[in-house]
């Protein structure tokens, strides 16, 4: 049994007994490979009754490595409009990419990520998103981000 | 020839000394924060708990299964940095009894 399938599987275990955080919902865990979850910000901010979609994608030596993480952009989600998200969903975030851990789960990850959109102050797309996206990877963990602020 | 047990008394128990002596909310010890599996287990890729599959103190006093934080330090993406403080690793030496501290 691969790593990731035994890890997930008491994420999974974690997640049905002890719930999901606030604004956090498990949309489908079929399998070990590809999981989705809704995700919504709470109080008072710019996404204010928005609800959005997150993919997470596992290699099957997760969590040594990072699962791939994008929200989805299809007929039915939409990727927040936000200076780190581009319109393709891919997010530029330092925990997916230099700053992983393997110590992180998927709850926390999507946490992370509501705090992030939770400071948002202005919907901004990213600059030079048009760019991006014509030459994205399917994968966003192809992508080589630069972190450069802390937000 | 096949052997029924009929009933068992265990005598001893034993466990990592890791510093913390109190189990969680759930009944069980601490778990890795790689793999989550109590530090009595042994890590995803072991079969069989005990000195096979040993802890690894740092000196940031974080702990782990040996074997998963090997894996992890083995990538380029860990900068050889703990998973928990993402302070370089160092192994720390494997504490002394604490009672015998206590006695000197």
């Amino acid at each position: 049994m691969a790593v990731s399938t035994r890890r997930l599987q008491k994420e999974l275990a974690d997640l049905k007994k002890q719930g999901t955080p606030v604004g956090i919902d498990l949309l489908s865990a079929d399998n070990f490979e590809e999981w989705f979850l809704s995700l919504e910000v709470l109080g008072e901010t710019v996404f204010v009754g928005e609800v959005f979609c997150l993919r997470f994608r596992f290699d099957s030596s997760y969590p040594i490595s990072s699962p791939a993480v994008q929200f989805v952009v299809d007929d039915k989600w939409q990727a927040p409009m936000h200076p780190h998200v581009y319109t393709n969903g891919h997010i530029c975030a330092s925990i997916l990419g230099n700053e992983w851990s393997p110590v992180l789960s998927v709850v926390s990850v999507c946490v992370t990520l509501q705090s992030m959109l939770a400071s948002c102050k202005e919907k901004k797309i990213p600059p030079g998103n048009d760019r991006y996206v014509r030459h994205a990877p399917d994968n966003p963990k192809e992508t080589r981000f630069a972190y450069d602020d802390d937000t | 020839m096949k052997v029924h047990v009929k009933n068992w008394h265990g005598i001893a128990q034993w466990r990592w000394d890791t510093g913390h002596s109190d189990m969680d909310d759930d009944g069980e010890g601490d778990v890795c924060g790689i793999c989550r599996v109590p530090y009595e287990g042994c890590c995803p890729s072991c079969k069989m708990p005990g000195d096979d599959c040993p802890l690894i103190w740092g000196e940031c006093s974080h702990v782990f299964h040996m074997h998963c934080l090997l894996q992890w330090i083995a990538t380029s993406a860990s900068k050889q940095q703990c998973p928990m403080d993402r302070r370089p690793w160092v192994t720390a030496e494997r504490k002394a009894n604490r009672d015998d501290n206590a006695a000197r």
